[in-house]
């Protein structure tokens, strides 16, 4: 491994109503090196790599490459230092097709080059590089995996000597992330350097070179991938709160009799005509956790959508709490009370440009003509509280948080919105692991405790088994079992999960 | 030393106003400038544009523009982007005649509380009517969705001619002496208060008098204003409906997910701001106007259209509304005198815009940016 080739000195940032985002951290950057950039949730992983990427200014601190100090104020700098960023929302344009948005990039070629000699390079790096895509297709029709993909390849045509995943891999499926790991492992064989940012421990252990561990905007140290434990890694990340991290089954419910969400023969279309979900029966008790695993894109997004209203049903029947509410449209599922976890958080969960009061209000006091303010902020105080979302404040703007407290904010909305049934869609994606335990908790003891009928869909199998009472799979549009969570093996699922 | 642009972590306080007021001065200057070109002098033309700022031929057009303003504020919010508040005020005046004119006219033998009736049901039918003429494009755009930028554009152009038709037709005034227009309105049912002051010889004076005679001729405008803003400031504070707008500016997708309906709420959006436009519409015709002249497209003083700049210039920010009005009035103002005293023609006046604008635009990014100075 070779020397270090960026330093990142005493960098300190601080934003709006005082939350200090970093507080005079130094890392280094090694040639090489695939470097896993570890914190819980608004530790400070995101801004400093930002902060590198040009993206934010440093209010203090310095950044030295190749040992010079530089200034790097924006990401055509960063490009310029062969630094590029993959960040977790992909950025394309989706009406254009790929070989259009790569080529917006692309310096070694001018304005009258034709487009065709474009995507013929393209074609040519791309299978240089391992990246399997079609130039042609249009951006929207690609599926998350493949604009990612197509991300790569756009840092791999500005030749990155240092690729930034900022959260990149988090939406992508167990399979599809071993495949990126292995392509940043033949990246830093070849002499690049990689900066992971996760908060999923055991991911960073198998892929890191180093762990860096950021805390509450300060780093708490550096440790070697090879030798590093997962406990002393958590204690590093969590501190005390480390403690709360559990993968124990929670307790089991004691389902009521009473079926809350039921469907019968649902047929459900999909984006691209498709029939997404075929013919699915499904029930859940009111008290009972019911999960679905299953790897994206076999219709649990479908499923869910079609639940919620928020989705056409082309056959079949959908009925919450005894009412028939197929294609009746979310109003009158919501009026039932159902919370709803989307898979899509920033696009049907939360509204960013508007504060967490507002976002609570729009839901809560749906009905009512005028808003009650001071029931909404005793809502939003409760919420910030009980599930620690790091916010100056109820009136602050969503998007002035991390990730993960946006994630936090959408989930312990809807949680404490139910009253009746949850449909949560991967709700602990994009948490670091004490939330996450907190987050299972909470949907847990809200079906014992309310006796809400839940519904988690998740591609973490381990969330299923510890959370649900009875298991099912989805494949291709298919429902598959239930089955009691004890009997089932994780291997059978598993194989269900991908034949 | 070099400059740098590095994005905003924290909103600046003050930075939206000082926008306004900094676009302002580089506009002013850089029209004085070009000036020196036609042989103007430099300090007379900021002298005219300045005395622009503080005649009381401003307090009409802000008032105005101040409620014209907040209506497209509504619509605005909620990226609903309702350009025709020309049409809505031409339209709103329709029923206030057919009321003050045709309906319950005035006499001498009428009881002396049908003034205050019929005042008030002119502004209650002409916010009908421009909530209905809005919600026309909302209805395109909700439910069948056409675009409601050219829809309520092309209104405009619709309403002109309705307004044309009626005063050919049923609106033709009996007592015009030749000309194509209504009858006035009766004074009874004006909404003006017509002061007389001596002129004291004292230019600066006179001045401040003739500014104190424009607030008091505009008393009830004052008061329109104060209600109209107020009402914007409570819907986006306080209703369900002004919080759904802000949503769907911003996020439709998670307004659906919650379970409101989208389309209602452009709809509404759009009745909203032309209802709102409708009571400007009564203020205006009932205080100032007082009768429609065919045609009607040569008449208008495009106050629909000067609204747009309005609410453009204030961020869609409801505080600076009236900042912004008394900008865009002053500058219109500028552009009569500059005229006046021999500084060029219509070209002069938008030059002047022109300048101001393109400074806005280009000191816009000050809101998300900062500038700063680095070794």
């Amino acid at each position: 491994m070779s020397d270090e080739y960026i330093v990142l000195k005493e960098i300190s940032k601080r934003f709006a109503g005082g939350v200090v985002a970093l507080d005079k951290v130094t890392i280094d950057i090694r040639m090489g090196e695939v470097l896993a950039l570890l914190g819980e949730n608004g530790a400070g992983k995101s801004t400093l790599i930002k902060i590198l990427y040009g993206v934010y200014s440093a209010d203090e601190g310095s950044i030295y490459i190749n040992g010079r100090r530089v200034d790097v104020h924006s990401p055509t700098e960063a490009i310029k230092y062969g630094i590029v960023m993959v960040s977790q929302h992909p950025q394309l344009i989706d009406t254009l097709s790929v070989v259009e948005n790569l080529a917006l990039g692309l310096r070694n070629f001018n304005a009258f080059t034709s487009i065709r000699k474009i995507s013929s390079f393209i074609l040519e790096k791309s299978r240089e590089f391992g990246v399997k895509v079609d130039p042609w297709e249009k951006v929207w029709r690609l599926t998350y995996t493949q604009k990612q993909l197509v991300e790569i390849l756009r840092a791999m045509l500005l030749k990155a000597r240092v690729i930034l995943l900022d959260e990149a891999l988090t939406y992508l499926p167990l399979e599809e992330k071993k495949k990126f790991y292995k392509f940043i492992k033949e990246f830093t064989a070849k002499g690049g350097s990689t900066v992971v940012i996760t908060h999923k421990i055991p991911e960073a252990l198998d892929v890191a070179d180093r762990i860096a561990v950021l805390r509450r905007g300060r780093l708490v140290g550096i440790v070697e991938g090879t030798s590093a434990r997962i406990e002393d890694v958590r204690r590093m990340m969590f501190g005390e709160s480390a403690a709360e991290i559990t993968y124990e089954k929670l307790p089991a419910s004691q389902p009521g009799g009473r079926v809350v969400i039921e469907t019968q023969d649902l047929w459900v279309t999909g984006d691209f005509g498709e029939d997404a979900v075929r013919g699915v029966d499904l029930r859940v008790r009111e008290g009972e956790v019911v999960g679905i695993a299953g790897i994206v894109g076999n219709g649990q997004r479908e499923l869910t959508q079609a639940l919620m209203g928020l989705r056409k049903a082309s056959r079949g029947r959908i009925l919450i709490d005894g009412r028939n509410v197929t294609n009746r449209g979310i109003h009158e599922v919501r009026e039932v009370g159902v919370g709803y976890i989307p898979d899509s958080p920033l696009a049907l969960g939360i509204s960013i440009d508007n504060s967490m009061a507002e976002n609570i209000a729009a839901l809560y006091q749906r009905k009512s003509a005028l808003i009650n303010w001071s029931e909404v902020y005793k809502v939003a105080s409760s919420l910030i509280e009980t599930y620690r979302i790091v916010i100056p404040g109820a009136d602050s703007l969503i998007k002035v948080l991390s990730g993960g407290n946006i994630m936090k904010a959408v989930v312990s909305k809807e949680i404490n919105y139910c009253k009746k049934a949850l449909i949560a869609h991967n709700p602990t994606r994009a948490l670091d692991e004490v939330s996450a335990a907190m987050v299972r908790r909470s949907i847990k003891e809200k079906a014992i405790n309310n006796g809400v009928a839940v519904l988690l869909v998740s591609e973490d199998l381990d969330e299923i088994y510890q959370v649900s009472d009875s298991i099912h799979v989805m494949n291709s549009g298919k429902l598959y079992g239930p089955f009691p969570p004890d009997e089932a093996e994780r291997s059978k699922v598993e194989h269900l999960m991908v034949i | 030393m070099r400059f740098i642009v590095v994005r905003r972590t924290k909103p600046h306080q003050y930075i939206k106003p000082l926008i306004i007021v900094l676009s302002l001065l580089t506009g002013m200057i850089l029209v004085a400038i070009l000036l020196v070109l036609i042989g103007a002098h430099p300090v007379t033309t900021l002298v005219t544009i300045a005395y622009s700022f503080i005649t009381p031929q401003v307090v009409k057009d802000m008032l105005l523009l101040t409620m014209l303003g907040c209506a497209l504020l509504i619509s605005f919010k909620g990226a609903v982007w309702n350009v025709g508040a020309e049409g809505q005020l031409y339209v709103a005046i329709i029923p206030i005649v057919w009321i003050t004119l045709y309906a319950v006219p005035w006499s001498a033998s009428s009881p002396p509380h049908q003034q205050v009736l019929v005042i008030l049901a002119s502004i209650t039918v002409a916010a009908l009517f421009g909530a209905a003429w809005g919600a026309i494009a909302g209805a395109l755009r909700a439910y069948v969705g056409i675009d409601e930028v050219p829809v309520t554009l092309i209104m405009n152009y619709v309403a002109y001619y309705l307004v044309n038709l009626l005063i050919l037709g049923p609106f033709r005034g009996r007592y015009v002496y030749g000309y194509i227009r209504t009858d006035d309105l009766p004074d009874a049912y004006k909404l003006s208060i017509n002061i007389v002051m001596q002129r004291t010889g004292n230019a600066f004076l006179d001045g401040f008098l003739e500014f104190i005679r424009a607030i008091v001729y505009y008393a009830y405008w004052v008061l329109a204003a104060i209600l109209v803003a107020l009402l914007t400031w409570v819907v986006f504070n306080y209703t369900s409906i002004g919080l759904r707008i802000k949503i769907l500016g911003s996020n439709p997708e998670f307004l659906k997910a919650v379970g409101v309906d989208a389309r209602k709420t452009i709809l509404t959006a759009l009745a909203l701001s032309g209802s709102l436009v409708g009571i400007a519409s009564a203020i205006y015709y009932l205080g100032d106007l007082t009768r429609l002249t065919y045609p009607i497209q040569s008449q208008t003083a495009s106050y629909g259209y000067l609204a747009i700049l309005v609410a453009w210039l204030s961020m869609l920010e409801l505080p600076l509304i009236p900042l912004s009005a008394y900008v865009v009035s002053s500058l219109r103002n500028a552009g009569r005198n500059m005229q006046i005293f021999g500084l060029g023609g219509l070209e002069s006046t938008l030059i002047l815009l022109g300048s101001i604008l393109l400074t806005y635009s280009t000191l816009r990014f000050l809101t998300e940016y900062e500038v700063r100075v680095v070794k």
